[in-house]
């Protein structure tokens, strides 16, 4: 990858004369309702560098754009500045139309005055257009020191990775081998179909659930675009959206694809095992196939089971018994190098283990089970043929109860709703009644969520042949020795009476869990996970399959629980996604990621550990840093961490911040709040505030950056240099930065700041922290409203001497 | 998989799996103990008595534990061990 060089020259010394030219817009009377318009323009005619000044009814109209256009041309303007409404709204209709009349897209600046100003100023017309000016010449400010970029662009290799072969991975593994794509399927089990095959039949429509995905599994097998890597798992991945190189680790199965799955081998076979597929519920031998549909169907060799040891063959009861000499025992576990442009994560889930759950007694009553063995049970394939045995004496009980949210909505397992817990058990007590319908069925119940098409029909079904829900989860479940029957003990909640009833068996409907293993995918693929243990999105409702590394999609359970319809809907999405990247053949990068200045970096790596991309790394030979420039989102915590000046972050650079701080603190300094936001979170907050009408004091100035990890502590010190009042550091909350976790940056500086500031004797609560999201306006307008306390309190001395104490920093 | 096995599997006395007769025919046996070292399953072990060679022979722990892979019959350089099939026509 080509580093992102930068020589001495300075960021903001042009060789041509500056012309800006600002267009104030009146929104209709959204602006011009609480904003005096045309004195904003008259006074931004004053204002250095600025030859055009205009206002008008709609800029972002045509007319008005047209306008624009025209004065670049006709007054050479080099910059344009609008002053209307928020950058996150027509940023790039008036970049565009700077483009179009051939100038840099990144030489155009945004003053929001509606949403950050006139909507929440309503009523304050005259400090409002005093607002509006501060807004006007902080951004001619900026510009005046913009710079032209060039987006670069990164080619996409046309190849894909699948991690996962279950439902959801195996639906994006065909969806993009049949738009024509290279797919590598990478399957940690020795056969694909993951929870689906394990299930019997699917709910709302009692399919059989191994009938519909058979055919699946087999054309993912022999899909000539689809190359299918079982038994293996991803090592390591490399590089970046588009150009991923990845390794995967083949292990053998020590079986050849000579195997016609005769299955003589497995008789032959003197050692057995409880088969992981039946869930301990039936025997498989050492050499085994985990069930009679797998794919591929070549057996495999448990090597942790199997008499023979390394370099030894002790047994050769197998390979006596293959015709076709399929068995190879000399088969070395070998590392496959991928190159790949898109990656779907696909992989999963895990099942809850109600055994930490005491008054339940799994694991110590044979008749209590999990909702997964009793699928094996039911399963014409599985090890009681279909019939529904208890494993105490393996006779079919005459009454059965279900037990609801175990190890889901509860802070003795997982605190979310496992999403499909209920229609599934609604579906094993209509598949018991269809084969024993004499059983007498209770289901204890928290809520039951039959939220989906055709769940609540089957809902009802279920009450109409007679299965009784009882509102109210055991609180204990109690054995009788001699007859092996449960006890169940409980409240009724809805008749408000105890209950005690006996039941031959007991299926716990166990929730789903992350995998153990997510962490591992985490850190190979730079992925972030909420605090239930599940993968993040990029955005919950508009990027819901996206991660927030480029080029990586979430499918599946692996993303949150969800049924089946959902996995296959979501995987679908990913490959629609990973396509259509593949089909653009390259991508662009915006073009505000860090420029290195050789000359000032002294490869102390500091860069490096707050990068949370991995986007920079350290060359310890030629004693610098370097900028993978594809795996940089532009977050700026590097160049808010570099001590040397030597990383400069494009379009926010530390002199177009000062020059914002600057133009703020010109005038009545001292009555201000300088508020640093982050783009996705806070800034956004503060949009919604104005969306919403929140009015708060007119006094704050919003300096708008990607993330607030790119707020560097001197940029705090500078506002209070400047003698500003208080200063507000706004992001998105912990664990929800749109850049991974560079927002644990922030807070670490802060509290540096906050330390800094109690050492010299000032007051920290001049110096804000505030987590908000896009939707907390509410908070944005009350934190800014508290904050005017504090500057009321803020005292003329004090700001003297944070200027001296900070000014000199 | 993250659901612990623990159950006994419910088929697990159905499973018929070839039980193993030992035999030793202990005065050829010279004690080299290759048949002990190599059994997988460690059925067996040195015996106390002293046969005409003047060798420990090795003596059965635990017959049923015999996965009837025949490999001390092969290894043993006398041709002092070898395992053939119980015949559990009548029930073992």
């Amino acid at each position: 990858m080509k580093l992102s060089e930068f020589s001495a020259q300075t960021p903001y010394s042009h060789d041509e004369e500056v012309r800006i030219g600002v267009y104030v817009c009146h929104c209709g009377l959204n602006i011009a309702g609480s904003v005096d318009c045309e004195e904003v323009a008259k006074f931004a005619s004053t204002l250095p560098h600025v030859v055009v000044s205009k206002d008008n009814r709609y800029t972002c109209s045509d007319q008005g754009q047209e306008l624009i256009k025209n004065d670049i041309r006709e007054h050479k303007l080099n910059r344009v500045v609008v002053a209307s409404c928020s950058p996150r709204l027509h940023e790039p209709t008036f970049r565009k139309a700077c483009e179009e009349a051939g100038l840099n897209k990144y030489l155009f600046e945004m003053a929001n005055i509606r949403e950050q100003c006139s909507w929440v100023h309503l009523y304050e017309r005259e400090k409002a257009t005093e607002k509006a000016k501060d807004l006007v010449k902080m951004a001619v400010a900026k510009a005046a020191l913009l710079t032209p970029e060039e987006e670069s662009e990164v080619p996409i290799i046309k190849k894909a990775l699948v991690i996962g072969g279950g439902v959801a991975g195996i639906q994006a593994a065909l969806d993009l081998g049949d738009t024509g794509y290279q797919v590598y399927l990478v399957e940690k089990d020795p056969s694909v179909g993951g929870r689906m095959a394990q299930i019997d039949k699917t709910f709302p429509t009692m399919d059989c659930s191994i009938c519909i995905l058979a055919p699946k599994m087999s054309d993912v097998g022999r899909h000539p675009n689809i190359e299918l890597l079982t038994n293996s798992e991803v090592l390591e991945v490399k590089g970046y959206i588009g150009n991923f190189r990845v390794k995967v680790l083949r292990k053998p199965r020590y079986v050849t694809e000579e195997c016609t799955s005769c299955g003589d081998c497995a008789k032959a076979c003197p050692v057995t095992a409880p088969n992981e597929f039946d869930v301990g519920l039936a025997t498989r031998r050492a050499i085994y196939t985990p069930f009679a549909q797998a794919v591929p169907s070549t057996y495999i060799i448990d090597r942790n089971l199997c008499l023979n040891k390394e370099n030894i063959i002790l047994c050769d009861k197998c390979i006596k018994a293959c015709e076709r000499r399929a068995i190879n025992f000399d088969m070395k576990p070998e590392t496959v190098e991928l190159e790949v442009g898109t990656v779907i994560v696909a992989t999963g889930a895990d099942v809850y283990d109600p055994t930490s759950l005491t008054n339940y007694g799994y694991g110590k009553f044979p008749n209590v089970i999990t909702s997964l063995e009793f699928e094996r049970l039911i399963n014409a394939g599985g090890p009681s043929g279909g019939h529904l045995i208890r494993p105490s004496d393996l006779q079919v009980p005459e009454s059965v109860a279900f037990v609801q949210c175990v190890g889901s909505r509860s802070d003795k397992g997982h605190l979310y709703c496992s999403n499909v817990c209920c229609m599934n058990t609604i579906k094993d007590s209509l598949l018991i009644k269809e084969h024993w319908p004499a059983t007498k069925i209770y289901v204890f119940y928290v809520d039951v969520r039959a939220y989906g098409k055709g769940f609540e029909d089957l809902y009802k079904r279920a009450k109409k042949e007679g299965i009784i829900f009882i509102r109210g989860l055991p609180a204990e479940i109690i054995e009788d020795r001699k007859t092996r029957n449960l006890w169940l003990f409980g409240e009724n909640t809805l008749q408000k009476e105890l209950y005690k009833v006996n039941f031959g068996m007991v299926i716990l409907s166990v929730g789903i869990e992350p995998r153990r293993d997510s962490e591992a995918i985490q850190r190979l693929l730079t992925l972030s996970r909420n605090p239930d243990g599940f993968f993040m999105e990029a955005h919950p409702k508009l990027r819901p399959v996206d991660t927030p590394t480029g080029g990586v999609f979430l499918a599946g359970c692996a993303e949150s629980p969800k049924d089946i319809k959902d996995s296959v809907t979501q995987a679908s999405a990913t490959a629609a996604r990973a396509s259509i990247l593949m089909a653009k053949g390259r991508v662009t990068a915006e073009a505000i990621t860090p420029r290195l200045i050789l000359e000032n970096c002294t490869a102390c790596g500091l860069c490096a550990r707050v990068c949370p991309y991995n986007a920079i790394s350290v060359n310890k030979e030629m004693k610098r840093a370097e900028v993978i420039e594809a795996a940089c989102a532009g977050c700026g915590t590097c160049g808010a961490e570099c001590p040397f000046g030597a990383l400069t972050m494009r379009h926010f650079t530390d002199e177009q911040v000062y020059a914002q701080v600057d133009a703020a603190t010109e005038q009545d300094a001292d009555k201000k709040i300088i508020a640093f936001c982050c783009n996705w979170c806070a800034y956004a907050g503060a949009d919604f505030a104005g969306v919403s009408r929140m009015q708060y004091p007119t006094n704050v100035r919003i300096i708008r950056t990607m993330c607030s990890g790119r707020v560097a502590p001197k940029f705090v010190e500078r506002a209070f240099a400047r003698g500003v009042a208080a200063v507000l550091v706004a992001g998105c909350h912990l664990g929800d930065c749109h850049y991974i976790n560079a927002n644990y940056q922030t807070q670490r500086r802060v509290e540096k700041l906050w330390k800094k500031m109690e050492r010299l004797g000032l007051s920290k609560d001049r110096l804000q922290l505030l987590w908000a999201t896009a939707a907390e306006g509410e908070k944005f307008a009350s934190k800014i409203k508290e904050m005017q306390v504090i500057v009321n309190s803020v005292s003329e001395e004090e700001i003297e001497k944070t200027r001296g104490l900070l000014g000199k920093g | 998989m993250p659901l612990r096995i623990w159950r006994k599997p419910l088929d697990a006395d159905k499973v018929k799996l070839p039980r193993a007769e030992i035999h030793i025919i202990k005065d050829r046996c010279k004690g080299c103990g290759f048949c002990i070292e190599l059994c997988p399953r460690d059925v067996l072990e040195f015996s106390e008595e002293l046969n005409e060679r003047g060798a420990h022979p090795p003596k059965v722990t635990d017959e049923s534990r015999c996965a009837l892979c025949s490999f001390c019959q092969a290894v043993c350089p006398d041709f002092a061990i070898f395992t053939v099939e119980k015949d559990c026509a009548g029930g073992c």
